[in-house]
């Protein structure tokens, strides 16, 4: 009796599952994997987007935080999982700069650029160049000339070796000619702190985290990074305007799925992406951040990190190991 | 003659070795300037250091037949659970490998019966899951049934 | 001063108005839950609860917020007195005297101790925070890495006045401790150290996991198996409460650990747990019976655990007064802010007035709700233990996995506990000291980035530590610690000189 019931069952459960595998996806919940703790510039910039692709592919879309050694563990565990569409990953541009980090120290990649199938750019964020207010320095000029005669003096804070903040120093240090000293902080917090207590010089920071601190007058922004100059600080020139060639960075989020996700979900995340960032409650979330959308997908997206990923490569190789005498 | 000091600063000692021995490839850097290998390397030092003292001065310590192991089977009984628990976790699901844990430790470690073992794994898991990762958003790992 | 009292009138009126009131309770009681819950502390409670309150508005966001993060610290005392394993990182010297109150009877005392110093504790260190913030916070941001070497270096000296036991072998877990907290990204270079390929350690091997395993886990392992179930002298109603003799020797205790707590907190940086391992140290330096330490002495639990909640205090201090993320758990905390478009800084004093007086205001009704919450509930959770032995450790290791699992989703976690607690049984057996090593896996990465940090700063010169008044008077005062503790060996050869010198002089005279 209890057979019969059980072969009975069979072919309706093969049927099924037959008929969830052709179902449009998604059907299941989506992970958005955010490799960094919450409260970080990505979980931040995560949260808005997963209720905005909620909304487009009425399905449920979480955030599961996955810190770890810069981000690599998260970003590691996107790229191993199943690209089934269900695990999709908001990462920031340290995604060119580990795998670039590894090959510098010998050690087998965590993961390859290459594992990741881009979906769209959400946020591009420039960096902006930061002095505590009591320096002598009023304009990136005189700080750049200050560095030119005492290299190696001024010293800054970053968020870690090789890490985001570090890399867009590293940028303008190559592109003015000068030589400042580096003191890694574990995070940007830290290195925020540092420079309120004005242990060190100088600071490369997002616009958002900083802007309360240029407002209340402890912090002073001498440059940004970025091809347009910030829109909250619409008196700060761009080190570009300023003639220093190739120190362009920002610190940009974006979507990506698991190489090897199938077309037609790939297609329709882009167009969910698409669609998402023109939602008002995201336009409102991103306002309240004071990050600026900055959407490309396709060809753009591509162009956009390339280009950054081979300035984010070649500084990684110019920092090279740090010497220890 | 082995006492609790001695096999514990043996243990430390080789801990200490094998530090020193896995930091010979990192940079050692200077005085004005440590490398990555600076700090383990001086630590190692002091664990050796302290292991060897422990060694030559530990006769004086219990001997080590005399500290007894009772629960060992019962030890590696729940370290093997554990073991099994981060396997399956994320492969069978937070559901599905805490019922099989409780079932396992309770049935079989503690010989409770069939009907309570089951009931109060599947009870216990449900309930803790709908507790954390329902009302608290907690995410908990799904099996492949979504379970 | 009227003005402060004004804005204080303020803030009780935003504090106290239902609806905010309702997410304070709310905070409270999720935070409780969530700290009794092994392993998870108030910044992963914060973390996961973030985006709930995104719905909120700011006020009601934070001090939601907020409760979570005080009922975080109050229900992690629970689990630590109750069955030796910490609720959170910080609880961990809670562990050691509250588990042997408990074992004696005096659970519920233990617990009802805890959670009025934490009271006591709270509501103290949010007054400093309301009359103090600004010069505090200023102070603190002049902590910079030589200050924070300095500092570090005097926690670590605090190690040697935490055993009961050897010294020696104190030390040997101290150094074990230290090379544990050595693995993981070298952040001054990029190294991978001891991490065999497993990206998951990049970030070093966690105290949680650690302090769960050695504590929590190693305590399952060697009790589960005894042919004679542990000896839990279940208290009687009347028991519950702590006897007169015990309240008069917490009160010091209560005391000093605020003030301890509440100065370790403003350091930006700092951890919870090196408050609670200073406030047992300076205990059992200053008890008037140290051995008691570590068999159920009342000031071991009564200075930690207002240790830990006063430094939740003073770590707001530079987030609300100056708009510095000084730890992870403002950080969080100012991320909230953000999102509900309130810019953190200097000025949100004087902006957003209603919002940092609620705030401060919310965190006094927050300490009375916990204390109210909790102290019935001594009673619920003393019965737990009547439960028998066999069915409770299953559960608890069901919730010590969840836990440990929960901080970062990842199961790498659960083996490092699973190895630590086999060592933590394995160091039970030889009689060797857990709670060092737990200390050694904080400080390690602390102190070794400090000092590099220093040493880049300064470009190689050791002369910064001296040269800074705040770390020179630091190291001064650890130096004269160790002078200090050198003194009895000094005093001793003295003696023995004396008497060598008296029995020659014996002979002499006949």
């Amino acid at each position: 009796m209890m057979l019969a019931r059980v072969c009975a069952l069979v072919p309706c459960l093969l049927l099924a599952a037959a008929a969830a595998a052709q179902e449009p996806y998604p059907t299941r919940p989506i992970a958005l994997v955010v490799p960094f703790p919450p409260g970080g510039v990505a979980d931040l910039t995560a949260r808005p987007v997963a209720a905005a692709l909620e909304k487009v592919l009425k399905a449920p879309v979480g955030v599961v935080n996955k810190q770890g050694a810069a981000g690599a563990v998260g970003m590691q565990s996107v790229a191993t999982s199943r690209p089934d569409g269900y695990t999709l990953l908001l990462a920031l541009s340290s995604i060119s700069i580990i795998p670039e980090a590894d090959k510098l120290f010998g050690r087998p990649p965590a993961f390859t650029v290459d594992q990741f199938a881009p979906i769209a750019l959400i946020s591009a964020d420039p960096t902006i160049l930061v002095v505590p207010a009591d320096k002598p320095w009023k304009t990136a000029k005189e700080f750049i000339e200050d560095a030119q005669k005492r290299p190696g003096q001024i010293a800054f804070s970053s968020s870690g070796v090789y890490g985001t903040l570090h890399m867009a120093m590293e940028l303008l240090s190559h592109a003015a000619g000068i030589k400042l000293r580096h003191v890694p902080y574990a995070g940007a917090g830290p290195a925020l702190t540092a420079i309120l207590g004005g242990h060190v010089d100088a600071l490369a920071s997002g616009p958002a985290v900083v802007l309360p601190h240029i407002k209340s007058g402890k912090l002073r922004p001498l440059g940004g990074w970025g091809d347009k100059r910030v829109a909250a600080l619409p008196d700060v020139p761009t080190f570009a305007e300023l003639g220093y060639r190739g120190a362009e960075f920002y610190i940009w989020a974006g979507v990506f799925a698991p190489t090897g996700t199938p077309e037609p979900v790939l297609a329709k995340l882009r167009d969910a992406a698409r669609a998402a960032v023109e939602e008002p409650a995201f336009k409102a979330a991103m306002d309240k951040l004071e990050t600026p959308i900055v959407f490309k997908q396709g060809e753009e997206f591509r162009r956009f990190f390339e280009a950054d990923a081979r300035r984010l490569g070649e500084g990684v190789r110019r920092v090279g190991k740090v010497e220890t005498q | 003659m082995l006492t609790t000091d001695r096999v514990a600063g043996g243990a430390l000692v080789l801990v200490a070795l094998f530090t020193l021995w896995e930091s010979r490839h990192l940079p050692l850097g200077s005085l004005r300037q440590p490398g990555p290998a600076y700090a383990p390397v001086v630590l190692a030092l002091v664990l050796l250091g302290l292991g060897a003292v422990l060694v030559l001065i530990g006769r004086r310590a219990t001997a080590l037949a005399g500290v007894g192991f009772p629960e060992w089977r019962h030890a590696v009984a729940i370290l093997a659970v554990c073991a099994f628990a981060a396997l399956a976790l994320e492969r069978l699901g937070y559901r599905a490998t805490v019922t099989l844990a409780l079932a396992c430790l309770l049935g079989v470690v503690e010989r409770k019966g069939i009907v309570f073992t089951a009931v109060f794994s599947l009870a216990l898991a449900l309930a803790s899951f709908l507790l954390f990762d329902t009302l608290l958003r907690v995410p908990l790992p799904r099996g492949p049934l979504g379970l | 001063m009227a003005e402060t009292l004004g804005n204080l009138a303020l803030g009780f009126g935003v504090a106290l108005s239902p609806p905010v009131l309702f997410y304070a309770f709310v905070g409270c009681v999720v935070g409780t839950l969530v700290g009794v819950l092994p392993g998870v502390g108030p910044l992963a409670g914060i973390s996961l609860l973030l985006p709930a309150t995104f719905g909120l508005d700011a006020t009601r966001a934070i001090v939601m917020l907020a409760g979570i993060y005080y009922g975080a610290m109050y229900g992690g005392s629970t689990t630590s007195i109750l069955m030796r394993i910490p609720g959170e990182a910080a609880s961990v010297m809670t562990c050691i005297d509250g588990y042997a109150m408990a074992r004696k009877g005096r659970a519920g005392a233990a617990l009802a101790i805890a959670a009025v110093g934490s009271y006591v504790a709270g509501t103290v260190s949010v007054v400093a925070l309301m009359l103090l913030a600004p010069p505090l916070a200023a102070f603190a941001l002049r902590f910079g890495p030589p200050e924070y070497f300095a500092l570090l270096t005097l926690g670590l000296l605090v190690l040697a006045y935490m055993s009961s036991g050897s010294m020696l072998k104190a030390l040997a877990m101290a150094a074990l401790g230290l090379l544990f907290g050595m693995i993981g990204i070298d952040q001054m270079t990029g190294y991978f150290r001891f991490a065999y390929g497993i990206v998951e350690l990049g970030d070093g091997i966690g105290v949680v996991p650690v302090a769960v395993g050695l504590f929590g886990l190693a305590e399952i392992l060697a009790t589960a198996g005894q042919p004679t179930p542990p000896e839990i002298v279940k208290p009687r109603l009347r028991e519950l409460l702590p006897s007169r003799q015990e309240w008069r020797e917490s009160a010091w205790p209560i005391g000093r650990g605020t003030v301890l707590g509440f100065l370790i907190g403003i350091v930006p940086g700092s951890a919870h747990i090196i408050a609670s391992f200073v406030s047992y140290a300076v205990e059992r330096k200053l008890a008037k019976r140290p051995e008691e330490f570590g068999r159920g002495a009342v000031a071991g639990v009564a200075g930690p655990e207002s240790a830990n909640n006063s430094a939740t205090s003073g770590a707001f201090v530079p987030m609300l007064a100056l708009g510095v993320p000084s730890g992870p758990i403002p950080a969080v905390m100012l991320a909230a802010l953000m999102v509900h478009g309130v810019s953190p800084g200097p000025l949100l004093v004087t902006q957003q007035p209603e919002l940092f007086w609620g705030f401060i205001a919310s965190m006094y009704v927050g300490n009375v709700v916990l204390l109210i919450l909790n102290l019935p509930l001594v009673g619920v959770f003393v019965n737990l233990l009547r439960v028998p032995y066999p069915i409770l450790y299953p559960s608890i290791l069901v919730f010590c996995i969840l836990g440990v699992y929960a901080v970062n989703s990842s199961v790498v976690d659960i083996w490092i506990m699973l190895v630590m607690g086999a060592l933590g049984y394995v160091l039970r057996k030889l009689d060797f000291e857990t709670a060092p090593i737990v200390l050694g896996v904080v400080l390690a990465p602390m102190l070794e980035m400090a000092l590099r940090q220093s040493l880049a700063m300064s470009d190689g010169r050791y002369a910064i530590f001296v040269a800074r008044p705040i770390s020179g008077a630091l190291l001064a005062g650890a130096g004269a610690l160790v002078l200090l503790g050198l003194r009895p060996l000094v005093t001793r050869t003295l003696d023995w000189r004396a008497r060598l010198a008296l029995a020659a002089k014996g002979e002499e005279h006949p």
